[in-house]
């Protein structure tokens, strides 16, 4: 029915509008950009059979802090193609490419404390857990769970020889471009 | 920098520069001021001043000092580098380039203004100067990774593949063995994979793969590696790896459609014109081998729908509907959609589910199955059977379904929009909105009803209706909304093409305008990734960025709004704003003391209009700095309404300006030339015009469109007077040479091709209208036998193989067309209220010919829904009419729940 691939740079302003039919966080193409030039193999898309995409997942790692670790920037799936599903395999998609790629060790993301369907797909299909509320995290004054995933935990390298893990790792810190970074919050929301 | 100071002004202007640099501005002017107090002329601290300020939003003075601390130091590099960073945060690249080369012939080996440089070059695509930068930067610093990364990328762009694998294989030579430190194995990954992906664009094949192979512990990405192989191994030829390795790749995903069609050219089962039947049967079995081993997969489901043919079709698409209408996944017929334009599946899916729907109806169950299905099935195939409908053409059926289905259930809200898009399709504009709010009010929190509900009442002409649904997503602290902002470029087009359906075109081409500078803003946005993408080497993205900003122009968004905004600058053209004389004009007929109250009363709006310009101004720019220096807040419109637009002084010198786009990045698609012919047309450029036919011809020299611009070419050509002067003549003989090239017109006149294109397409109302109105063009008495020339045409059932409906051909927005032209082209108003009256047969839901089922129509059943006043003005979409527009948008206030979500 969908095809679940790896989102490319023509797929950028499909996943802008997709974002902006069915949310009401929203971004500049920028901030897409910066995603996809950052890391390109956190961001899918979810294209339906007559080529229009349907659903995505924004993903990012997290550079500044001490763990390493992956943020689900924004997810959406199109009302009208709803219980297809399409919502986990996109983020098991880039859950699994922060691992394996970043070796991430947990993912992150922030939920509206009202949208009860996203909040079930996390905890019950997912496996997501509250870590924390996080008062008046949304523009109109909501307030959002701050939830967390554990991921498998670091794949080590192969490499003949031994590597101690590091911390940051991969994700190290490098500065981003300038204003690449919208003041908006970002937000999580899936219909399932 | 700062040389010629004493130590004490030095320092300070180092700190200038430092001030710069963090965006303290105000510490930076301090210092500067400090500095011009005792050297008043000092160039340098002249133009860093001028550069503070340019980030104050200071920006004429910004460009005044900048200017004047170049003339008092012309030999100083730093003034001439700023200069070019001031053209450049005003987006002048061309310019900034001019300025940093003057600035780099006073101090050639400057790092810093040879990297701005670069990212100028790569901005501006001017590629050999971005080679030549980048070589001396490497050369100046050859042991920066960056500087390697960067000559490599510079030759990859400038289509010299061979030799950025050089480089880079040069900088892997000065790496050590045990490179990379594990916190820079993504980065070097990123890196081989960049290599390997050049030796594969310049053919290297076997290199490549031999690459991948002893680079493969040190590549991080697996997933791209896999996909990088497999690509290599089916341009070798190895096919049986080949597929391997995509059933390796459908393991990890067996949802990416990619890997199932690489699976099956490596298999020699794919083929784009189709198969033979020992080869359907063979795919068959390997898509039933896959379904086994991928029981989650949805794709090894779908495609075999694509190649079965007959009653195996009918088997695999009975046995992928059931399950899907059980569970009731509402984009069940948007998947099934494509199938349509495959001959004959319509009809077997048709009869199949007309099947399932009777067993459903009679025993409860699917055919041949005892066991009962829930009561949504029955309601889910309706819906499926409404929008088959719909899509047939049916829209009466259509709507019997889905109004049965929600009687069913009456609380599933994807009825109301199916039911909403069948009423905009059968040409209820107004009733189709008043179904997608309905949807709307059943679930306020979901930003998608709202979008849709937005898109109808846009297509219904009310637009501000449709804003005020919309702010209530898009609401921004003070600001009016965000949709602009966001870049909602939908809203925007479809806010424009209603502006300009009701004849407002400053709000129109505000609106087009507005998506004009999305794209705009867009390519700028690459600007600050030239560098950050070789820091973070995201090197194979960072090329297809740029790839994908060469031919962004040509999205369809880009190309929706250049053509919106050019048929308004044909417009203003045709029929010309009044001028101010002419208001003048009208305003002296009045009694000179009501003049006097007018014009009194016109400076005092517009004087206060201003002064609240200014204050909001103020305000947004006050509030924009503090906020750590951030991005400032755009200064407030003064021209919300576009009616500065308007007084454009030549419209078709700005339609040139979008259609030169349109020329460059779409140049196959039919409108562009249509436009192009039109704007020709009317600058007097028979030559371009010209071009705009012949390009016409080669796309389509069937269309219609494009015959109609053959004709009226010709004939205008040949109504002109005879050529005087040396340009005219040779314009002349260029066209003397030109017809008999053109095989339509060959030993013919215009009449008589003319007519054989009318006996060519003689069944086609389209062609029919178009011979019709070209008639009447070349002999204007022959009005008469154009007009029956379109009332002789005949709505034949459509040759779908044995449709089981009577669908016919006729399009509604075709019928609509030729309403027009009988009415404003061929003038006869009692051959337009017959058509009417025809079309309203055909299309008894359509409020354009009020048809007895509209809302147009009094005692229709959508009228009753439709009776908010608010839609009104719908029945007139199509027409022009700005009438009653203003008035039924002002009655907004009373309109049901609006305010729940503010």
């Amino acid at each position: 029915m969908v095809c679940v691939r790896k989102a490319t740079m023509d797929d950028l302003l499909a996943m802008q509008a997709c974002n902006l039919l069915c949310l009401p966080e929203n971004y500049q193409m920028k901030y897409y950009f910066y995603h996809i030039l950052s890391w390109p193999h956190l961001l899918y898309v979810a294209e339906d059979y007559n080529g229009r995409i349907v659903g995505y997942v924004l993903a990012k790692m997290e550079e500044e802090s001490n763990e390493c670790h992956g943020h689900i920037t924004s997810l959406a799936v199109l009302r009208t193609h709803r219980k297809l599903g399409l919502a986990t395999k996109l983020m098991k998609a880039a859950q699994t490419a922060m691992e394996q790629v970043f070796g991430a060790e947990y993912v992150s993301l922030h939920v509206r404390k009202s949208n009860r369907a996203a909040f079930n797909l996390y905890t019950e299909t997912l496996g997501y857990k509250i870590h924390d509320v996080e008062a008046k995290y949304y523009a109109d004054g909501e307030d959002a769970y701050d939830m967390r995933k554990q991921l498998k935990g670091k794949q080590s390298h192969h490499h003949g020889h031994h590597h101690h893990h590091h911390g940051g790792g991969c994700c190290s810190a490098d500065a981003r471009p300038v204003e690449a970074q919208p003041e908006s919050k970002s937000e999580a929301k899936a219909s399932t | 920098m700062g040389a010629s100071l004493p130590s004490k002004e030095a320092n300070l202007f180092k700190l200038i520069v430092k001030s710069y640099e963090s965006k303290q501005y105000k510490k930076g002017l301090k210092a500067a001021d400090a500095i011009l107090k005792k050297f008043p002329d000092h160039g340098e601290t002249l133009s860093m001043k001028g550069l503070t300020l340019n980030c104050m939003d200071r920006k004429s003075e910004a460009y005044d000092l900048v200017r004047l601390g170049l003339k008092n130091d012309l030999k100083s590099h730093v003034c001439w580098h700023v200069y070019g960073l001031l053209y450049r945060s005003d987006r002048e690249y061309r310019e900034a380039i001019k300025c940093y080369r003057n600035a780099l012939r006073i101090d050639p080996d400057n790092i810093e203004i040879l990297r701005d440089l670069s990212l100028l070059q790569a901005q501006m695509r001017d590629l050999t100067g971005f080679v030549e930068t980048r070589q001396q930067l490497l050369s100046l610093k050859p042991n920066h990774r960056m500087n390697w990364i960067g000559f490599a990328v510079a030759h990859h762009l400038n289509s010299n593949c061979s030799k950025a694998v050089e480089i880079l294989e040069a900088y892997e030579g000065t790496l050590e063995d045990d490179y990379p430190p594990d916190n820079e194995r993504c980065e070097h990954g990123e890196m081989l994979l960049y290599k390997i992906s050049l030796l594969e664009e310049c053919s290297s094949l076997e290199r490549a793969l031999e690459e991948l192979h002893k680079k493969e512990s040190k590549i991080v990405d697996k997933l791209s590696l896999k996909e990088q192989e497999v690509s290599l191994l089916v341009k070798l030829g190895r096919l049986e790896e080949g597929a391997e390795l995509y059933k390796a790749l459908l393991s990890i995903n067996p949802d990416n459609y990619r890997y199932c069609e690489g699976l099956q050219r490596c298999v020699g089962l794919y083929s784009e014109n189709g198969l033979s039947s020992s080869d359907i049967d063979q795919l068959d079995a390997l898509y039933k081998s896959l379904g086994q081993q991928y029981t989650w997969s949805s794709a090894v489901k779908r495609i075999p729908l694509d190649f079965l043919q007959g009653d195996k079709f009918r088997e695999a698409a009975d046995n992928y509907i059931r399950p899907l209408l059980k569970k009731g996944v509402p984009s069940l017929f948007s998947d099934l959609s494509p199938l349509y334009d495959h001959p004959g599946k319509a009809d077997i899916l048709e009869k199949l589910i007309l099947e399932l729907e009777n067993s459903l109806r009679i025993s409860g169950g699917y055919p041949g199955r005892s066991e009962k299905e829930p009561p949504s099935t029955l309601m889910w195939t309706l819906f499926l059977l409404a929008q088959h409908y719909d899509r047939r053409g049916q829209y009466d059926v259509a709507l019997s379904k889905i109004d049965e289905a929600i009687e069913h259930t009456p609380t599933v809200i994807d009825l109301y929009s199916v039911k909403s898009r069948i009423l905009k399709h059968a040409g209820d504009l107004a009733a189709a909105a008043t179904l997608a709010d309905e949807a709307r009010c059943m679930d306020l929190a979901d930003r998608y009803i709202n979008s849709e509900c937005v898109k109808r009442m846009l297509q219904a002409d009310q637009v501000v209706l449709a804003e005020k649904t919309a702010l209530l997503f898009t609401k921004d602290g003070d600001q009016h909304n965000n949709l602009h902002d966001m870049q909602c470029m939908w809203y925007e087009l479809a806010s424009g093409e209603s502006y300009f359906r009701q004849g407002d075109l400053g709000r129109a081409l505000k609106k087009f305008l507005a998506v004009e500078k999305h794209y705009a803003d867009i390519t700028e946005d690459q600007f600050d990734f030239h560098s950050y993408c070789l820091r973070k080497m995201t090197l194979r993205a960072y090329v297809e960025m740029l790839k994908f900003q060469d031919r962004l122009h040509s999205h369809a968004y880009f190309r929706k709004a250049a053509a919106g905004a050019i048929r308004c600058y044909i417009k203003l053209f045709d029929s010309p704003p009044k001028s101010t004389a002419e208001e003048d004009d009208e305003m002296s007929k009045l009694p000179s003391s009501q003049r006097k109250k007018m014009k009194q009363k016109q400076k005092k709006a517009e004087a206060r209009a201003k002064k609240e310009a200014e204050v909001r101004n103020e305000e947004s720019s006050a509030s924009g700095v503090s906020k750590l220096g951030k991005r400032h807040v755009k200064p407030v419109d003064p021209d919300p309404n576009g009616e500065k637009l308007l007084q454009v002084e030549d419209p078709l010198l700005e339609a040139t300006k979008y259609l030169k786009l349109l020329q460059k990045h779409s140049p196959d698609s039919l409108e562009t030339h249509l436009l192009s012919f039109e704007v020709n047309m009317r600058k007097k450029k028979i030559l371009l015009a010209l071009q705009a036919v012949k390009q016409l011809l080669r796309l389509d020299a069937e269309s219609a469109d494009s015959h109609r611009c053959l004709v009226r070419f010709f004939h205008k050509v040949g109504t002109m007077t005879a050529p005087v002067t040396d340009t005219e003549k040779l314009i002349w003989s260029v066209l003397e040479a030109e017809r008999p090239l053109i095989s339509q017109l060959r030993e013919k006149s215009l009449t008589e091709a003319n007519m054989i294109f009318f006996e060519k397409h003689e069944d086609s109302l389209m062609h029919r209208a178009a011979v019709a109105e070209m008639l009447s063009v070349l002999e204007p008495n022959k009005k008469l036998e154009a007009v029956k020339l379109i009332e002789d045409s005949t709505n034949n059932p459509a040759p779908i193989n044995g449709a089981l409906g009577p669908v016919n051909e006729w399009k509604l927005k075709d019928c609509i067309a030729v309403h027009k032209l009988l009415v404003a082209v061929l003038n006869d108003p009692d051959a337009a209220l017959r058509w009417k009256l025809r079309c309203a047969q055909y299309f008894p839901c359509s409020t354009y010919f009020e048809g007895k089922c509209s809302s147009a129509a009094s005692n229709s059943v959508h009228a009753q829904i439709a009776k908010n006043p608010e839609n009104g003005g719908a029945s007139h979409s199509d027409g022009g009419e700005i009438a009653d527009f203003v008035e039924s948008n002002g009655k907004m206030e009373a309109f049901k729940d609006l305010n729940i979500l503010t």
